[in-house]
This record gives structure tokens, sequence and C-alpha cells, in this order.
């Protein structure tokens, strides 16, 4: 069985049953919506349990075929630990942000969730891609619905936010297919695995040609990422889109970046990477303080997550820069962990929304009294966010940082501060909000629905689940380090 | 049997989920689960306890995270220290689950109470007998949250808010030391157990000044978390925590755990000179810093707070002095005169509503329980000889003499006549002389209050007899016992050490009998003769005014220059960007000017490129 397949293009069920339904049928919308979810969760076990069963996933067909087939596109997919887990979490995300926009989604319902499905149709094929130019396509299957996403059912300045994103992310991806074009002119193949051989064996490219594909990936994907100075957009989203698409988009669709860079970049590209490492790293320190002291003046909620999603990708990058075990395992770890954490984040952000209808910093205070087990919650989050042991956010940090004080101590020394800053601006906002003396009392304030606990809990659960055995998953990533490692001579 | 020891901190564990999932709705009753828990862990601890001193030490591991060929584990050892450590801690948490019982009872939020105690608890055991230093490192935080969320627990009082949040940024400054010295010594030694690195460090594997260095730092983590200068200015701010916390955590156990840390790790941190120096002296130094502050607080908890910063200075001064097993026996009965101590103030503040000493006075005869347990704590601290303290204390100035750190020596006596003398003044202020209540109904506190009390006053006399010079050193030659990384050391030093000790801390109390009880010598002395040294000791030498313009302000300051790249640099390179990005569109946009001849001659001009360029290349595009 072609699982992989199934998994990618299981949402078309929904769309369909979907496009069935009249527009005003909400309740059966909001179940269809949550249900089509749910489906590629269970799909993306499945995989899971033939991954670890050993069975061969890998899939080859041919595809597109010119020039007398000396250029051949197939299409092919296939998946390692890394992009598996990358799967399990993008659906599980994705069910758990379904269900929040079946709550929050006022209008348009339909319309919401057909192009929530086609996202996610986007993502699950980048994660399994295992050729450029399919990778490319998915990749920008991603890109449309979320530019309406945001642009229709977001915040005040929504149409501005979606502006952004397409202008950045097209442009990032116009980067990309210059390069895969480029590649595949050079090498007659988008197959990754035989471009990671060609790469690797120094005669069929110049190391010219090599370190400019290298940059152009670091731009494409960095966009993604964000690498500052590339990430104002990324702040205008989390801002202005709806919640349950910043959650996806936090939780999901950033770690893209994370994951072309560790894939791609250091897959394909590893002794060019391995040049450019220190630059990565200083680039690294750059995301992680800048997000951090900005992060600590920010006057409203979703900014200080926004600038916090900055500069925890900070820790992907220095992990990854340190190019030892060790510090991809933690860049690797920390894609995972942030993609839950801040979807936890946001979720939570979205609770207090809900009741209080803003998330100025200065009106909100001492919600803990109205609503303990929700500030439990954000509290919870919070500990997470800021790296506390016991937590999945600790054990990517010190992975990080024990990687790269192997090869960079100086600069990781000064990372450390990173650390420091990260506990300082998470209490603020988090304690700002929570403790103290209640700033204004809301009408009609509740705790946590049981609708809204069950995404919570979930999430919180895998947090801590990771924290406290992480060997949980480093089984499942496994191969794919000691394939990294071999493609940068380790 | 003690591969079994994890059953220890398992059930304050339980206690913890079972209150914070199923609690809600059980109020008062939450604290029988607590009790009777933490009441099993101290069965188990001191069963632990007999085993490790009749079998030895023991322990069991398993993997944790694997990194390639790296393994991080997580076990659980029983060594002596540990074992020891195991007893005072679930000895005092169990005390102290007891006594809040009735301290809480009114408090509407008592099973969150309870159910953060059991969380404390839970990670200070574990932290306990943790075989490795990841392992101690990852509770090392979680008891972090413990106190963080304790003295946060009236989350809706501005104080309690900053409080916690000071106390946990402080710490964790403290914590960023240890992690990198970790991290350091990983990449030394290649594994965090802490037999691989004793045995590293004995071997010479790691070159000394990198050992100095990796020392220090993790000597920073304990700095923060024991509250020694210059990261103290948390732990009396943590006093707006419940009392029943203040004795637990910021007393007994977890303020201890900077001072644990250094003595597990004793053979590094003996490996070094420098950094042994630089232990003893932060150490001293914030013995007599502190005790001095201690002198003109008015705030009953805040004394006592002063008080456990310049004891837990005694204690690193004492480590620093290769007085391991002094600055052990001092934690031991510190944390078992200072619980009481604390406990006593709680019954006190629990009487009168109020913490301000000025607010008291005249309760000896009122709370015939609290009054002499307040005063045997109050002898135990002051080292007036046969109580407890007065053993540990004498060790430690023993070690620091035959150190040969005279000058350190000198600070600990000066601190005792302080530590006597403020002692002193806070007892006769509080209990003797005229009331100055304004309730007028001063009652005792009930039995759920005094038994756990009564029970450390008979610690507070009585454990100091496990180690003198008078019956025997039997703490001292187990907690070395046969270990292959401790130096036996035993001191027998001037006699006269002992006798200055007593006499110095008799001064003390006199004097505070002269100027508080007998009122013959005046109280306004110090603010009439020197105000100026008076305000200065009186707001704390005013470093957290200090702190404030230095260091947040500078936080402050960055961050905003961030904001300011951001807006003026940042978002314009966005802006021109994007204005690229919009004249090439428009530019596309005029070129579909629907003009049939236009298209015509793009479509030609593109077409010969093609061809030109397929002939160039050879047909290769």
């Amino acid at each position: 069985m072609d699982w992989l397949t199934i998994l990618i293009f299981s949402p078309l069920i929904g769309i369909l049953l979907l496009s069935l339904l009249q527009a005003e049928q909400k309740v059966t919308i909001s179940l269809t919506g949550i249900l089509a979810t749910v489906l590629p969760l269970l799909l993306s076990l499945v995989v899971y349990a033939q991954f670890h069963g050993g069975g061969d996933l890998a899939i080859s067909h041919q595809w597109i075929s010119f020039g007398n087939g000396l250029f051949q596109i197939n299409y092919e997919l296939g998946i390692d630990g890394f992009s598996l887990l990358l799967l399990l979490l993008a659906t599980i995300v994705s069910a758990l942000s379904a269900s929040v926009a079946a709550a929050q989604i006022k209008q348009g319902l339909k319309a919401f969730f057909l192009w929530f499905l086609i996202l996610e149709i986007g993502m699950l094929g980048v994660f399994t891609a295992e050729n450029l130019i399919l990778f490319f396509i998915f990749f920008e299957i991603t890109l449309v619905p979320m530019f309406f996403l945001i642009g229709r059912w977001g915040f005040v300045e929504r149409e501005k936010a979606a502006y952004s994103f397409l202008i950045y992310n097209g442009l990032g991806s116009a980067v990309l297919l210059i390069l895969f074009a480029a590649i595949f002119a050079k090498t007659g193949t988008t197959n990754i695995e035989e471009l990671k051989t060609i790469m690797g064996s120094g005669d069929a490219v110049s190391e010219e040609f090599r370190f400019g594909s290298l940059l152009a990936l670091l731009i494409a994907f960095g966009v993604k990422l964000p690498i500052v100075p590339l990430h104002t957009w990324m702040v205008r989203v989390h801002v202005h889109a709806p919640i349950a698409v910043v959650m996806i988009h936090a939780g999901i669709l950033l770690k893209i970046g994370a994951y072309g860079l560790i894939n791609f970049g250091i897959g394909i590209f590893g002794d060019q990477f391995a040049k450019v490492a220190p630059f990565m790293a200083v680039l690294g320190l750059v995301n992680l303080l800048y997000g951090a002291f900005l992060a600590f003046v920010q006057n409203e909620l979703k900014s200080v997550f926004a600038y916090s999603s900055v500069s925890h990708m900070g820790i992907v990058l220095l992990g990854v820069a340190a190019m030892n075990e060790a510090g991809i395992q933690g860049a690797i770890f920390q894609t995972l962990s942030h993609g839950l954490i801040a979807a936890l984040l946001f979720l939570l952000v979205g609770v207090i929304y809900e009741r209080t209808h803003t998330t100025k910093l200065r009106s909100l205070g001492g919600l803990a009294k109205g609503m303990p087990l929700a500030a439990g919650f954000f509290l919870a989050a919070g500990m997470a966010s800021l790296g506390l042991p016991g937590m999945s956010g600790f054990v990517s940090e010190f992975m990080a940082f024990l990687g790269l004080f192997e090869s960079m101590p100086w600069l990781a020394a000064i990372g450390t501060l990173g650390i420091i800053m990260t506990a300082v601006y998470i209490l603020r906002a988090v304690l700002g909000v929570t403790y103290g003396k209640t700033v204004k009392s809301f009408a009609g304030m509740y705790d946590l629905t049981r609708r809204e606990m069950i995404p919570a809990a979930a999430l919180l659960a895998l947090i801590v689940l990771i924290g406290i055995y992480p060997n949980f998953i480093t089984h499942t990533l496994q191969f794919a380090l000691e394939s990294i490692m071999l493609g940068i001579g380790g | 049997m003690l591969e079994n020891a994890w059953l220890i901190p398992l059930f304050p564990l339980l206690s913890f989920l079972l209150l914070i999932f199923l609690g809600n709705q059980w109020r008062e009753k939450s604290s029988f689960v607590g009790i009777g828990f933490t009441g099993i862990s101290f069965v188990l601890s001191v069963i632990v306890l007999f085993v490790q001193m009749t079998n030895g030490s023991g322990g069991a591991e398993a993997a944790w995270l694997t990194i390639g060929s790296i393994e991080f584990r997580v076990g659980v050892v029983v060594n002596p220290l540990n074992a020891l450590m195991l007893v005072i801690v679930s000895l005092v948490s169990f005390l102290v689950h007891i006594y809040s019982k009735s301290y809480m009872h009114d408090d509407a939020r008592i099973t969150t109470f309870y159910s953060y105690l059991g969380l404390f608890t839970f990670a200070m055991l574990a932290l306990v007998i943790s075989p490795n230093l990841l392992q101690l490192y990852i509770f090392w935080e979680l008891v972090g949250v413990g106190s963080f969320l304790l003295i946060g627990f009236y989350f809706y009082k501005e104080e309690a808010k900053a409080a916690a949040k000071k106390a946990f940024i402080m710490t964790r400054i403290g914590d960023i030391g240890l992690l990198i010295g970790m991290i350091l010594l990983f990449w030394q030694v290649g594994s965090l157990e802490f037999n691989e690195i004793f045995t590293a460090v004995r071997d010479g594997e790691v070159a000394e000044g990198l050992l100095t260095l990796i020392a220090i730092l993790i000597f920073i983590g304990a700095v923060g978390k024991s509250g020694q200068f210059p990261l103290h200015t948390w732990l009396p701010d943590a006093m707006e925590g419940p009392t029943p916390v203040s004795a637990l955590i910021h007393a007994a156990t977890m303020v201890a755990a900077g001072v644990y840390l250094v003595a597990t790790l004793f053979p590094v941190f003996e490996s070094s000179p420098a950094a042994m120096t630089v232990v003893a002296v932060t150490g001293g130094f914030t013995a007599i810093f502190a005790a001095t502050i201690g002198l003109v607080q008015k705030d009953i908890k805040r004394v006592l707070a002063y008080s456990t910063v310049s004891q837990l200075g005694y204690m690193m001064m004492a480590l620093g002095a290769a007085g391991y097993v002094a600055g052990v026996f001092h934690l031991m009965t510190h944390a078992f005169f200072k619980a009481l101590l604390f406990l006593a103030a709680g019954s006190v503040i629990h009487a009168v509503h109020t913490q301000n000493i000025e607010k008291m006075g005249g309760l000896w005869k009122k709370m015939r329980i609290t009054g002499p347990v307040f005063l045997i704590g109050t002898l135990a601290i002051s080292g007036v000889p046969l109580f407890s303290g007065f053993f540990s204390k004498d060790e430690i100035l023993l070690a620091t003499w035959y150190d040969g750190r005279y000058g350190l020596f000198t600070l600990g006596l000066i601190a005792a006549f302080f530590t006597a003398f403020y002692m002193f003044r806070l007892f006769f202020m509080v209990f003797t002389g005229d009331s100055r209540s304004t309730v007028t109904e001063v009652q005792e506190s009930p039995r759920s209050m005094t038994y756990p009390m009564i029970t450390l006053a008979v610690l507070a006399i009585f454990s100091g007899y496990i180690n003198t010079p008078w019956f025997g050193t039997f703490l001292g030659d187990w907690l070395i016992g046969d270990s292959e990384f401790l130096p036996f050391e035993h001191h027998e030093g001037p006699v006269w050490i002992m006798l200055a000790a007593s006499l110095i801390a008799f001064a003390g109390i006199g004097l505070a009998y002269l100027i508080y009880y007998k009122k013959s010598l005046q109280r306004d002395f110090l603010t009439s003769h020197m105000p100026n040294t008076y305000t200065l000791v009186f707001n704390k030498y005013f470093i957290d005014e200090f702190y404030q313009y230095t260091i947040e302000y500078g936080a402050r300051a960055v961050s905003y220059l961030g904001s300011f790249i951001e807006k003026y640099i940042v978002e314009v390179i966005v802006a021109a960007v994007t204005g690229v990005v919009k004249s090439v569109g428009s530019l596309g946009s005029r070129l579909q000017s629907g003009q049939v001849q236009t298209y015509g001659a793009v479509a030609f001009v593109g077409l010969a490129i093609l061809v030109f360029l397929v002939v160039w290349t050879g047909g290769y595009l």
C-alpha cells in the first residue's frame, strides 16, 4: 500500500464532503472539518507504525519526462525519522487547531475549512516529497491557502499581514525555484538522495555552484524560519492571523524552514555548510537575543510570542551551526518542541482573547482569579517555553547548547544570556496577565471549556512526555541523524 | 533495596498529581493526602538510611537521552550524604505538611497549596538522590519552580507576583553558571555521572585552570540557589510566600541545595585551591554581610531570612575551608532550628496577624508553647553551648582555623556575635515586655501546629550530639566513611576556639538583653549616632536599587535599542523590498497593454533568444 500518498491526499475526502454541504449547516461543517483532520492523524500513526515495523514506505513513479529522457521528474515520496516526526506534528497540530477553529471562526466556516484542508495537503506533501520539484509544488500549495486564511479571517490588519506573507514567501519560493531549476539543469536530477551523492562527490559541479546553491537555500528557508532581519512578515502574521491559523503557522509552517535547512542545507551541501557554520551561529545568536530582547518590551501578548518564536528559532540555528550530533539533534528537537509549545501558547492566547477581547498587556492582569485552569495551562506553557526541565523545551535547548559548547564555546556562552532573557520576558508576559491585581473585570468570564481543554491538555501532555522521556523520540530519529552525520563526515 | 529508593520521591509526586487533577473539591481533606504521602516518604527515607548504614551505598540507573554515542542516564544513588539529606528533607516536609493543615485551613486554595508542596518535595527528594549532574540540574530547576509557585501563592498580591518573578530570574542567573559548568565538564570527562567525574578529576584528566573555571561556574549556581552574595536579594523577598513554605523551602531544604551541590561535588572543588578560596570567601562575606542587615530589620520573617542567608554563608565558608563534615553538619542542624524558628514565627503571625516586630511583644505568657520553642531555636542558632548549633558552628570555626584562613575565622566570630544579638533582639521584642499588638485575644496555635514545632525543638537541642568532640564524631566518620574521593579529616583544634565562640554568643545575647529587655542601653544608638550607616544597612546596602538601575534598566535599554532598529532599519528595508516588488508588478501590468503587435514582438524576441541559447550551448538546456 502506498501509505504516503494516501496520507498526503487524505484531506481531499474532507474537501469533497465539505463541498457537498450547505454553508448554513454550521454544526455539520465543524464536525466534518474536524473529522477530516482526524483522518490524516490516524493515517500518520499508521505510517509511524509502518516505519517502525521496518516497512518500506518510499515510492517512485515516472511522472514527467522531457529532452528525450534526459530530464526526468518522478513522483517520489519517502520519509526518514525527522520528516516522520514532522508529519506527526503536522497532523496533530492540524487536528487540534481545526477544533479551535470550529469554535472561534464565526463566519465562512465552510470556506475556511476548505482552505485549511488544502493547506494540510501542502504541509504533508512538503515533509514527504523526495524530490525538489515535488517539494516545491507542495511548498507553493501551502502559500495560497495561507494567504486567504490570513486575509479573510484575521484580525484588524489582516490584509496587510496577508500581503506581506505573500510577498516574502513568494520571494523565498522564487529563489527556491531558480535554485531548483539550476540544480536540475546542472545535474539532471532532482531526487534528493541522488543529489546528496552528486554534491558530496565533488566532481560533478563546481565548488562555487555549491556555495551559491547553499546561499540560495539559506535565503529561501531563512525567510521561512525566519532569520533576522527577514522576520517582520512573520511577526505580522502572528499578530493578525486568526488564532487557529497562527497555531498552524507557528506550529508547523515555520518548521519548513528548519526542515529545509537541515534536510537540504546540511543534507545536500554538508561540506559547504560546515564552512559557513560560524556565520550561521552568529545569525542564530542574533535571532536568539534580538527576539528575546524585543519580546521583553512588547505591549501585546501575541507580539511577545511572535518575537519569542524568532528567539526560539535562533536555537535551531545555533544547534545546526554546531555541526555535531548533539547540536543537530537539539535543533531537530527544538523544531518539534517549539511546534507544540507555540501551538499551545497561541491556543491559550485565543482563549484569553475570547473572554476579554483584548491582548494588550496593559488591560490584562489577575486573570488567574476568574479562570484558574486557563491560567494554570498558560503558566505551564510559559514554563515549557522558557525551557523548564521536565518539558520538551529543556531537552532541545540543552542539546543545542551542549553541541555548540563543543564547537564554539564563546558563542555558546554569550547565547546563554538568551536563556535568562527568555525567563524574563516569558514571566513578564505570563505573570502580567494571570497574576497580580485584576486590572479590569470582564463580564462573562469563564474558565476553559471542555472543548478547549482537550487540545490544550493533549499538547501539554506531548510537551511533558518529550520532556520526561526524550528517548521516546531519539529512537525514531536515530537513522536520520546518522545519515546527516555521514553527510558532514561526522 | 537501595535501587528502590526512587519510591521516596514518587509518593510526594503522587500527592501532587492526585491533588492537582482530582482534588478541587477536597478542601481541607487535601491535607491528609499530602501528610499521608510525605509520611510514607519519611518512613522510607529512614529505612534507606538504616540500610545504607548497614549495607553500604547503592543505586540503579537507566538510559534517558541518547545522542548518537552519548548517553545520559537517570537513576538513584544512595550514599551517606544523600541518605542524610533524604531524612532531613522528608522529615521537615512531613512536619510542614502537618503544620500547614491548621495554618492554611482558612484558605480556599488549600488544595493547590498542598499540591505545590507535593511538587516541591518530590523535586527536592529526587534532586538529592541524583547519581549524575544532569539529573541534579533537572530537579534543581524543578525545586526552583516549586519555590516560585509557592512564593507566588497569593498570586493576586503584586508583591507576591514580583517576589516570585524575582526568585525565578535571580536563581536562573545562577543556574546558567551551573549549566555552562556542567556542559564544559561533560566535554572534559565525557560523562556527567558523579563517580566518573570524580575519577577523571582525581586522575588529573582535567587541566587545573579549566577545572577552576568549571568549579566556579558550578558554584555560581549554588550562589543563586543558596542566596549567597551577590545573588541573595531574592531570598528575603521570597518571604511573601506562606510561612510554612518559608520554613520548608527558604530555610531548611531548597536554599541548602546550593550547599549540598558543593558538598556533592566536593572532590571537584577540592582539586582547585582557587575555587575553594572563592567558595570560602563568598561564604564568609555573605555570613557577615547578611548578619549586619539582620540587625536592623523590623519584619520577623525578614530577620529570619537574612539569618538564613548568613547561616548558608557559614556553610559555604566551611566547605571552602575544606570542612566537608562541618558544612554538612551545619546544614543539618540549621535545617532543624531554622525550620523551627520559621514555624514558630508562623505561629506568632497566625496569632497577632502582623509580621512587624514593633507591633508584637509580651507574647511569652500567652503562647506557652511557641515561646519556649522559639527560645530553643534562638539558643541553638546563637551557638549557646549544649544546643545543636553550638557544635556545628564550632566545627566550622575549627575548620577555617585549621585551614589557615584566619581572616575568615575572625569574620565568622564576628558574624556569630551578630547572630546571637539579632536573634535575641527578635526574641525579646516578640516575647517580652508589654504587648504592642492590636490583637487583644492572643491564642496559642492548635496542636497540629505545635507538635511539629516541638519535634523540631527536640532536634534543635539534641541533633548536635551526633558529632561532638566529647562524645565522638559519629556523623563525620560515617559521612567520610570509606569513600575513595573524600579525604579523611578530623581536626582536634585548640580548645580556646570553643570557649571564644561561647563567650561571643553570650556577649551578643547580653547586649541584646541590655538593650531590648532591661532597656538600660539606648535602643536608637545606631539611628541617632550613625544615621547614614543605619540607612545603608536598613536598606540592605541598596543592592536591589543598584540592580534595578544597572541590570534591569540596562536590559530595557538594549530592548528599546532593538525596537528602534526594528522600526527604523528593518522595517525600512522591508518597505524598500515591498516597493521593488510592487513596481515590478506595475511594470508587468503595464506590459499587458492589449496591443497584439507588442505581444508578437516580445514573443519573437524571446524565441530568438531561446534559439540562440540552444545553438550556443549545443542543445543542452
